[in-house]
């Protein structure tokens, strides 16, 4: 889960990592009501995205007045599509020192990957390579910790007991939550050394969420913030709509070959509309979750055929038939035609099932596609 | 260097064998041909299953049957804790299907099975196979067929639909290992590339890739560090999926440039890899090549 900045303050602010004082407001006409923190301010716009500055997200505004404008441009924008939904009010900070510092679950080197660099403030992408030093430490705060204070010792003399004192408290945050990702960018280092987090990027695990209680909360009280997240944890499985103009409704399973499906429909001048990774395996003899499925494709516009492509090894096509036949039965508001196309098990009960309820079975996956086609040009 | 290379005197037992997954998948297996010689069921009150017998510890079956490999059909939760079960029993090889194992769960996985030298295939994966020998995990049947292609993939389900298309067209495989859709993973495709490059088995190798993670970028430096003399093809998906967008698998993750259709087909294809677009291409491609 990519955390919006002011979640992620909050969490970080809750483990000892100051940042400066700030509100939320969710909509333009909520800035004049809320009580702001002392001025002048930053007004920034939560967006689970980089870039923000130069999206025309991140304002400065020294009067009240000037704040209530700010959001109200901030929520007009529209950027890559995606509509603002709430604005982060902060108080300004004057820094002697920008830096930055990133701790990045690092794959390929089975560690975690501390980041640091003098030249904090930017995009840490357009910072060149050399100006970043990068260490792997052991996923331990002692580890993440020494690692941080050993990279700090190359930092000017005033910045490094702010960065090396940060580094303990980051890492402390980063095994707490799961992290995949914190950065802090900028990190602001005051004179005399006081220093506070000036953003906040951080990613979490969702695989870790059932014992993340409070990300668990935070995910439930939010839900409209991080829909994709909120709906994988509430059902369980992959779904997103990839082309709301798209035509075909896919019922499919397993992500890479689901992923193919739409390329080759896509070279073939065909649209999809949605990706879906079902996971025939958690449907457990129930409609429930395919209900759920063609209901949500019923939803697209233009959807003229649903096309089932069911390669699952194991899961017994018989019954998965019976499960779709009713879950069809149940979402009437998804009235296209049905082209499946199955490989597996029980393939001559499926084939009986389907019969019955009109569907034509192709075990062939091009003779589908000649299908699906038709069904399209008529 | 992690050789896969089980086969069908390899002694395996399942981690989990009194569940709903473990009774299926046992029987699955054995009738493939793998030699499941025992199970664990911590706490469980179960003797045997499947004509096996089940042990409350992994120390206590590696003990009676002596058993090398385990296939750990247990939640995504427990998975760590039955893997350092399996660790310190000295079981050689781990396959682990379970999906949404937390990543700091196989961080630490992935380094105790670093220390004690332990081949760890997953989390998130299908199996891995050496097809007419033994299969450990789900990989269905239509799509193992013995033969010289080794096959790595980190999707399941497209590994299987380009194994059936392939045997159905007399193309078998070597030794297929699904090293799973999760970022963190006991086994990456590069770490594999010394093994298919030594393995006379296998005489030439298919990746199956996609969008997200940097898996295809190490694995061709690997191929070139090694300089890999076998012909590999690639089939890599995604190439539609619009950017920031997670399809399914943790690692299938587009941040700007990074992991992205282009830069992956690129780096395959200055590594000497034929990079196909779609199933009947690769199809065509493998068969005219190696028949």
């Amino acid at each position: 889960m990519y955390l919006l900045e002011h979640d992620a303050k909050e969490l970080l602010a809750a483990r000892g990592i100051p940042v400066p004082a700030g509100s939320l407001i969710e909509n333009a006409d909520a800035a004049s009501t809320t009580a702001l923190p002392p001025g002048p301010w930053m007004v920034k716009g939560q967006i689970a995205t980089g870039g923000r500055g130069k999206a025309g997200l991140i304002r400065k505004a020294a009067t009240p007045w000037e704040v209530s404008e700010q959001a109200r441009a901030i929520f007009q924008a529209a950027p890559k599509g995606r509509t603002v939904e709430s604005v982060r009010v902060e108080q300004r900070i004057d820094a002697a020192h920008e830096v930055y510092i990133g701790f990045l679950l690092d794959a390929a080197a089975g560690g975690v990957r501390v980041m640091l660099s003098a030249s904090g403030g930017m995009d840490i992408e357009q910072v060149p390579r050399d100006r970043i030093q990068n260490e792997v430490a052991e996923p331990d705060v002692r580890s993440i910790t020494e690692c941080v204070r050993r990279l700090a010792q190359k930092l000017p003399a005033d910045i490094g007991p702010a960065a090396r004192d940060v580094g303990e408290r980051l890492a402390h945050a980063f095994l707490e939550l799961e992290a995949l990702l914190i950065e802090v960018n900028p990190l602001f280092v005051l004179d005399g050394g006081r220093w506070l987090a000036g953003d906040a990027r951080v990613v979490t695990d969702d695989n870790a969420l059932p014992r993340q209680r409070e990300l668990e909360s935070l995910l439930r009280a939010r839900a409209a913030a991080y829909p994709d997240v909120a709906r994988k944890h509430e059902h369980g499985f992959d779904y997103v709509v990839v082309d709301t103009d798209g035509e075909i409704g896919l019922l499919t399973t397993g992500a890479g070959l689901s992923m193919m499906l739409i390329d080759e429909l896509r070279a073939a001048g065909l649209k999809s509309y949605n990706f879906l990774d079902i996971r025939t395996g958690g449907l457990r003899g129930e409609t429930r979750r395919l209900t759920q499925v063609l209901r949500w494709i019923g939803e697209g516009k233009n959807v003229k055929v649903l096309l089932v492509n069911i390669f699952a090894g194991i899961t017994d096509l018989g019954e998965l038939s019976r499960l779709l036949v009713e879950a069809l039965a149940a979402a009437p508001q998804l009235k296209v035609p049905v082209v499946a196309r199955l490989v597996g098990y029980g393939l001559s009960t499926a084939r009986e099932v389907l019969a019955a309820a009109g569907i034509a079975l192709h075990t062939d996956l091009d003779a589908a596609l000649i299908a699906v086609r038709s069904h399209l040009e008529r | 260097m992690i050789n896969p290379r089980i086969d069908r005197s390899t002694p395996v037992i399942v981690q989990g064998i009194t569940g709903r997954a473990g009774l299926l998948h046992s029987r699955l297996m054995r009738q493939y041909g793998t030699n499941i010689v025992g199970g664990v069921s911590p706490g469980g009150k179960a003797r045997t299953a499947y004509g096996v017998p089940v042990f409350a510890d992994c120390a206590t079956a590696v003990a009676k049957t002596g058993a090398r490999a385990s296939v750990l059909l247990v939640g995504a939760m427990q998975l760590l804790e039955a893997m350092r079960d399996a660790v310190s029993a000295g079981i050689l090889y781990l396959v682990t299907p379970a999906e949404g194992m937390p990543v700091h769960d196989a961080l630490k996985a992935w380094r105790l099975c670093r220390e004690s030298g332990t081949v760890w295939v997953g989390a998130s994966t299908p199996g891995m196979a050496v097809p007419g020998e033994a299969k450990l995990g789900f990989l269905p049947d239509d799509s193992l067929t013995p033969g010289p292609l080794g096959l790595m993939s980190r999707s399941g389900t497209l590994a299987y639909e380009a194994g059936y298309r392939l045997s159905r067209q007399g193309i078998g495989t070597s030794v297929w290992v699904g090293v799973g859709g999760d970022p963190v993973k006991g086994t990456r495709f590069a770490d594999l590339v010394p093994f298919y490059a030594d393995d006379s088995r296998t005489g030439a190798l298919l990746v199956i890739g996609e969008i997200g993670g940097t898996d295809e970028e190490e694995f061709a430096q690997a191929l070139t560090a090694k300089r890999f003399a076998k012909p590999v093809f690639a089939l890599l998906a995604g190439r539609s999926a619009p950017e920031g967008v997670t399809m399914g698998h943790a690692g299938a993750l587009v941040h700007g440039s990074h992991g992205t259709y282009a830069a992956k087909r690129a780096a395959l294809e200055a590594a000497g890899v034929r990079v196909f677009a779609t199933l009947n291409e690769l199809v065509e491609g493998v068969t005219s090549r190696l028949r």
